[in-house]
C-alpha cells in the first residue's frame, strides 16, 4: 500500500499536490507553459518509479518535490542549451534551485498565515516601515503590531513545518 | 520577575529575531535574555524562520497564487494510461516469447505481432486480421476502469483483465457470452488495491464465438460487447446494479 503504481493513486496525488508543485514550477521556471510541462513530467516520472516510493521513509509531497526539482534542472539545462537571444545582452540572474525552493516555501507559508499577521510582517519587515506608522494606518496600538509580528513569526514557523521544514 | 513582564518580553522576541527593534529596546531585550532561559529557547525557535524571510519576495507573496490549467490533470492521466497500455503490451510480448515453443509458439508470435501494430499502439494501421482483441468497458462509474485483452487459444480464450478503482477485496467473476446469450464462466479473482490489478483467466468459449464479456464485481455487473470486425474495440458497455 502507499506506492504510486496505480493510475488512481496518481489521480489522488495530483489533486492533493498539483497546486503547490505548479506554484513552485512557475516560481523557478518563470513561465507557466514550462511549468505545465514540468508538472506533467513530474507525475509521469512519479508513476513510472511508483513502486520505489515508500511512505515509511518520507512523505509523498517531499518525494514529488524531489522529482520536480530534477525535472526543473533538466528543463533549465534544455533551455540553457538553446542559442542566446541577444548578443551582449545581460543574462538574467539565476537563483540557485535550492534557494528558489526555500524562497517559494517561505512565500507560500506567508500566504497561508492569517491576513493580520501577513500584513504586519509585510509592512514592518519586508517594507521596513516603522511600527508607529503601521499602527496608525491600521488604527491599533503599537504594542499590537509588535505582538502580531511575534505571533505571525510563530504561525509562519508552523506553516513551514507543515511543508517539512525543520531546523 | 513577574509573569506579566515576562510575557511582554516574549512579545518582543519576534521583532528582536527579525532585527527590527530600535537600538535601545534591543539592548533591553538582550539584557533580559541574559537572565531568562525560557526566552532564550523561544528566541532560538524563531531565529531560523526569521533568517529564511530574507529569501522571500514581498511582491510574490501578494501576487495571486498561480494554479495549473483545469485540464492538466486529465492530460496527465491520458498520458499515463497510454503509457500503461503500451507497457502491458510489452510485458505480454516478453512473456509470450519466453513461453514460446513449436507451432503454438508461431501462432502466438503472430498474435503478438498483430497486437503490436494495433491502432492506439502508436504505429497505427493493420489489425483487421488480428485475432487478439482489446475491450474497454465504457459504462462504469466514475473512477472505475475495466478493460480486457482477449486472445484465442486451442482451449478457448485467454482473458487478461485490468481493473482499477473498485473496493479492495471485491470478488470479480468474469464470463463470456456467445451470440445466443449462453454464458461461459471464465473464472474469478479478488481485486486488491496496491497489488497487481491484472488477472489472467481463461474460458472454454472460442473467441470467434464470443459476443460479450462481463464481470460480476460484488453486487454489480458490467458488460461490454466484443466486436468481430476490428481488433481494437471501444465497447459500449452496459452496467447494471
Ligand atoms: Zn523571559
Amino acid at each position: 500500500m502507499g506506492a504510486l503504481t496505480r493510475e488512481r493513486d496518481v489521480r489522488e496525488a495530483y489533486s492533493a499536490h498539483s497546486g503547490e508543485l505548479f506554484g513552485f514550477a512557475v516560481r523557478s521556471l518563470g513561465d507557466a507553459g514550462l511549468a505545465e510541462e514540468a508538472v506533467q513530467e513530474t507525475f509521469l516520472r512519479a508513476w513510472k518509479a511508483g513502486d520505489r516510493f515508500d511512505p515509511q521513509i518520507g512523505s509523498l509531497r517531499t518525494w514529488l518535490f524531489a522529482i520536480l526539482r530534477n525535472v526543473v534542472i533538466d528543463l533549465g539545462r534544455a533551455r540553457a542549451a538553446r542559442p542566446r537571444v541577444a548578443e551582449g545582452g545581460v543574462e538574467p540572474a539565476v537563483e540557485p534551485l535550492e534557494q528558489a525552493l526555500l524562497a517559494w516555501q517561505v512565500e507560500e507559508a506567508m500566504r497561508r498565515i492569517g491576513e493580520d499577521h501577513r500584513r504586519v510582517l509585510l509592512e514592518t519587515h519586508f517594507r521596513a516601515r516603522p511600527y508607529a506608522e503601521v499602527a496608525a494606518e491600521l488604527g491599533v496600538p503599537e504594542g499590537t503590531i509588535k505582538s502580531r509580528v511575534y505571533y505571525g513569526l510563530r504561525a509562519l514557523r508552523v506553516a513551514l513545518e507543515e511543508m517539512g521544514y525543520e531546523d | 520577575m513577574r509573569t506579566e513582564d515576562h510575557r511582554d518580553w516574549r512579545l518582543s522576541l519576534g521583532a528582536y529575531a527579525l532585527g527590527d527593534l530600535p537600538a535601545d529596546e534591543r539592548a533591553a531585550v538582550s539584557a533580559h535574555l541574559e537572565g531568562c532561559a525560557e526566552c532564550r529557547a523561544e528566541l532560538r525557535s524563531l531565529e531560523g524562520v526569521a533568517a529564511l524571510m530574507a529569501l522571500a519576495d514581498p511582491d510574490r507573496i501578494e501576487a495571486p497564487a498561480a494554479s495549473p490549467p483545469a485540464d492538466l490533470g486529465a492530460r496527465i492521466e491520458a498520458q499515463i494510461a497510454a503509457e500503461a497500455s503500451r507497457e502491458r503490451r510489452e510485458k505480454r510480448r516478453r512473456r509470450l516469447r519466453l513461453g514460446a515453443g513449436g507451432a503454438v509458439a508461431a501462432a502466438l508470435v503472430a498474435a503478438v505481432l498483430a497486437i503490436a501494430i494495433l491502432p492506439g499502439g502508436g504505429s497505427g494501421g493493420g489489425g483487421e486480421s488480428s485475432p487478439a482483441q482489446q475491450v474497454h468497458f465504457t459504462s462504469v462509474p466514475n473512477g472505475v476502469s475495466i478493460s480486457a485483452t482477449l486472445e484465442p487459444h486451442a482451449f478457448g480464450t485467454e482473458i487478461q483483465m485490468y481493473v482499477s478503482g473498485i473496493r479492495s477485496g471485491t470478488l470479480c467473476r468474469v464470463f463470456l457470452r456467445d451470440a445466443r446469450g449462453r454464458t461461459f464462466p471464465a473464472g474469478s479473482f479478488r481485486y486488491r488495491w496496491g497489488g497487481d490489478s491484472e488477472a489472467v483467466l481463461s474460458s472454454a468459449l472460442d473467441l470467434s464465438q464470443a459476443a460479450e464479456i462481463g464481470v460480476h464485481a460484488g453486487a454489480q455487473t458490467f458488460t461490454a460487447p466484443i466486436g468481430q470486425a476490428t481488433a481494437l474495440v471501444g465497447g459500449a458497455g452496459t452496467g447494471s446494479a
